[in-house]
């Protein structure tokens, strides 16, 4: 067995103790500034900076976890909703005991609902901010990746005090979670109450973390609206039926074996996610011909409806998930309030940068072969689903409006001059070559 | 359900059903059936209890809080249109109050013996009146005069779109000590906007005269008021064909022509959805009030979605042809009975506000309109249909399928 160790990404300890207002408010018309800085609306414990967040210096990670005589109990500090989670779980007789994490020769013992958190993934982009979220609500949170993306980058927008928090906070597990042997032993070595499973595929990846972790409190998987059986009614609800032949039914089968394994689960179902940072060329796709300033082709008739969904709303919903007695053995859909059409999105992302509206090309892709290249980002179908049951359980809403969504990814990304992928318009080119113009 | 674990304090629901401590409801028919043909799908849902979803409209602890006193019995007068898709909206309405006890006079426009009255749902305003109900006929610019001393707590106007129409209803309501003024308007004054779905509070057609209406109501200070805006809707009754237009086509075995992609969504709903929610704004006009709803099911379907659901109910065949209304030169609102363009609103008001639920079911609500079609011989009916022909020629296709 290899022993990997954990460390923190920076052993320095800091002692912020900052509390993050979020700055945007809604006004019923138009559009407004985007926000520069990534923010959160949650109210914040008020807690001494250096409980919990600071990270030891070095750890070996062979030592099991064993339940600690000394460590303080849940406190009635609680929320309500989470001593409930708590005392449904486990039971009045058995109380959480935790280890707290402490720097060397500090005495301080914190109560608090603060957390030992992995998020499988984390360094790319809804875990970017999920981290960030979860470092600011105290806990203490790790991120199992390869390493192959820095563990750890600086946010445009965000300061360097900031970043610095969070970079000192921050803990990495580093393997490939594909090696099942280590994910069980070094995760049962560390032990975690909580796991978000930002890019998990398959369920057979996920078996090792719940065969790890027997007393895991809660694990939120990150799943996909692409589970729903194709329907002429819409939009789909979690009730739908799902396909159990579909291109993500590895998250299906995820979402089953949590189910069947008795621990306490809870699903997020997004359809397209969007936003600074975002590695699937969905926004991307439109703001290169933008800014090329080439026309936008569009299959068929460009009234297909999708849905995109801002990552920092989907953020904030695995936050809300957490703890939350609600969310037990539930999947929620979480997207954007309202759905568009690609004609529609065009302009949005036209809007959004700031471009002229743009030339929209329809085209019948049964006329090309365009080999493995996509010509274009979305299926081509009507694809969205309801938020409302995690609007009504959860408290949820979501911040972002589409145009302004598009904007702060806009601002904070592609307007900038970063992009993941660099642009690719060769199957424009054969579509503008031969195009037609169909009926709409 | 599940009785909650023993060992946690009392009050504590049990873990498993921590959101299904909520009143029993009629769960929506929808869970069990799949709305597909696809009936090799597992779905995964058969591994779970059924109760572990909630319907997608169950109502939160927060949203349903009867308003003081609402439970009591009231006095509703409605004031119905005589003709179009809105007049079976009164008689369900009316049947419904009827139902729960409250007192019902239904004042329709016209004469008792015109011919208008031969169609449903005026056909069958006996049932009304057998439930208790009452019936009148008139003009409405004179309902004082026509209901005499009868007082009301709560006035409905399924009538008039424009304030010419509606204010003497509205005005005589306020005078004379009108509690609750609901009014039918429609989801058709939203401005189209590429992003879907129209949602209560979106911008409005300005110009659009059941605006000026709305606007009017929201000005009288009645105690409560709310404004309903509905789409299309379908149940036994109505006065105007909706699903009949694709039996027509699918029983002899036309190709039914949808104009444009076929992917238009449209939102159709069953007739009981609408009443309901308006049962709902009686019983809780406290939260009802200056509120606007979306009259509308929770589902939208598209124009091809609506034809091979139709063609499923009748147990047919379905052949649909696409084709473009300006190169064949036809009206497209002539030619079908939809606007030819997105057109779909959600109710989210009517479920966060009123705890309302849809309960639209299109493949099961589709087949009993279907069967009660076949009973009443339309099927048999002779039928022209000139403007499919037309098309078809332009498009050269064959009738028969």
């Amino acid at each position: 067995m290899t022993i990997h160790t954990r460390k923190a990404v920076d052993t320095a300890v800091s002692y912020p103790s900052q509390k993050y207002v979020r700055q945007r408010t809604r006004e019923a018309s138009g559009l407004e500034p985007p926000p520069t800085t990534l923010t959160t609306t949650r109210a914040h414990l008020d807690r001494n900076a250096n409980a919990l967040g600071a990270p030891m210096a070095r750890l070996v990670a062979a030592q099991p976890r064993q339940a600690s005589p000394w460590a303080s109990p849940r406190s009635s500090l609680l929320p309500s909703s989470l001593s409930e989670f708590h005392g449904a779980t486990l039971g009045a007789s058995l109380q959480k005991k935790r280890r707290v994490w402490q720097p060397k020769g500090s005495l301080q013992v914190t109560a608090s609902s603060a957390k030992k958190i992995l998020i499988m993934g984390g360094t790319r982009f809804i875990g970017v901010f999920l981290s960030r979220l979860l470092v600011q609500e105290g806990h203490q949170v790790t991120l199992f990746t390869r390493g192959k993306a820095p563990i750890t980058q600086q946010l445009p927008g965000e300061s360097d005090q900031d970043y610095a928090d969070f970079k000192s906070k921050i803990l990495h597990l580093k393997g490939d979670r594909k090696d099942f042997e280590f994910v069980k032993t070094s995760l049962a070595a560390e032990g975690f109450d909580v796991v978000y499973d930002i890019n998990g595929r398959e369920a057979t990846e996920v078996e090792p973390i719940l065969d790890a972790l027997p007393k895991l409190e809660q694990f939120i998987y990150c799943s996909s609206a692409g589970v729903y059986l194709k329907s002429d009614m819409l939009p789909h609800f979690e009730i739908d039926a799902v396909d159990p032949k579909s291109r993500h039914k590895g998250k299906l089968e995820t979402e089953s074996l949590l189910d069947s394994r008795g621990v306490n689960w809870t699903s997020l179902r997004p359809v397209y996610i969007y936003g600074p940072l975002n590695y699937n060329p969905v926004e991307e796709w439109f703001f290169h011909r933008l800014k090329a300033g080439r026309p936008i082709p569009v299959p068929n008739s460009g009234v297909q409806i999708t849905q995109l969904g801002h990552v920092k709303d989907l953020a904030r919903a695995f936050i809300t998930v957490l703890g939350n007695s609600k969310a037990s053995k539930q999947v929620y859909n979480i997207s954007g309030s309202k759905y568009v059409t690609f004609d529609g999105l065009a302009k949005a992302c036209a809007k959004a940068g700031g471009f002229p509206e743009p030339e929209i090309v329809h085209y019948n892709p049964k006329e090309f072969d365009f080999g493995k290249k996509k010509a274009f980002p979305f299926r081509d179908q009507h694809f969205f689903a309801s938020v409302e049951k995690a609007e009504r359980e959860l408290g949820w809403t979501p911040e972002y409006g589409l145009v302004d969504g598009l904007a702060d990814s806009y601002n904070l990304d592609f307007g900038r001059g970063t992009f993941r992928k660099a642009a690719d318009f060769s199957t424009d080119d054969v579509i503008l070559g031969k195009s037609l113009v169909l009926q709409s | 359900m599940a009785v909650a674990s023993a060992s946690t304090a009392a009050a504590l629901p049990s873990l498993h059903y921590a959101s299904r401590s909520l009143p029993h409801r009629t769960l929506r028919l929808l869970p069990s059936i799949p709305y597909t043909s696809h009936s090799t799908v597992t779905r995964l849902s058969s591994r779970r209890l059924p109760n572990r979803y909630s319907s997608p409209s169950s109502p939160s602890s927060f949203s349903v809080k009867a308003a003081a006193a609402s439970a009591s019995k009231k006095s509703v007068l409605i004031v119905n249109t005589n003709s179009g898709g809105h007049a079976v909206i009164g008689f369900y309405f009316a049947q419904e109050l009827l139902g729960s006890g409250h007192e019902v006079t239904v004042l329709t426009v016209g004469d008792e013996g015109s011919d208008k009255m031969k169609k449903p749902p005026f056909t069958r305003f006996s049932e009304l009146v057998s439930s208790g109900g009452k019936t009148l006929w008139g003009d409405p610019a004179e309902v004082g005069d026509i209901v005499g001393k009868n007082k009301f707590d709560v006035v409905l106007d399924n009538n008039g779109k424009d304030l010419d129409t509606v204010k003497p209803v509205a005005d005589w309501a306020k005078s004379a000590g009108v509690e609750q003024f609901l009014y039918i308007s429609s989801a058709g004054i939203y401005k189209t906007s590429d992003e879907i779905p129209h949602v209560e509070g979106d911008l409005v057609k300005e110009d659009a005269s059941h605006v000026a209406v709305e606007k009017y109501i929201a000005g009288l200070s009645f105690g409560s008021w709310a404004v309903f805006r509905p789409q299309y809707m379908i149940g036994s009754g109505n006065n105007k064909d909706c699903e009949e237009w694709f039996f027509d086509r699918i029983v002899r075995n036309r190709p039914v022509p949808l104009p444009g992609s076929g992917m238009q969504l449209t939102n159709i709903s069953h007739v009981r959805d609408l009443s309901s929610m308006l049962s709902l704004a009686v019983e809780n006009s406290d939260a009802a009030n200056g509120k606007i709803f979306n009259c509308v099911s929770d589902r939208a379907v598209t124009f091809d979605g609506l034809a091979k659901l139709c063609a499923q109910a009748a147990g047919r065949e379905l052949k649909i042809i696409h084709y473009d209304p300006k190169a064949v030169g036809i009206d497209a609102k002539k030619a079908f009975p939809f606007r030819n363009m997105h057109f779909y609103a959600e109710p989210r008001a009517a479920k966060q506000i009123l705890g309302w639920t849809s309960t639209t079911n299109l493949p099961e609500d589709l087949k009993e309109r279907y069967d009660e079609y076949v009973k009443i011989g339309r099927d048999k009916k002779e039928m022209k249909f000139d403007i499919d022909d037309k098309i078809l020629e332009s498009l050269k296709v064959a009738v028969t399928v």
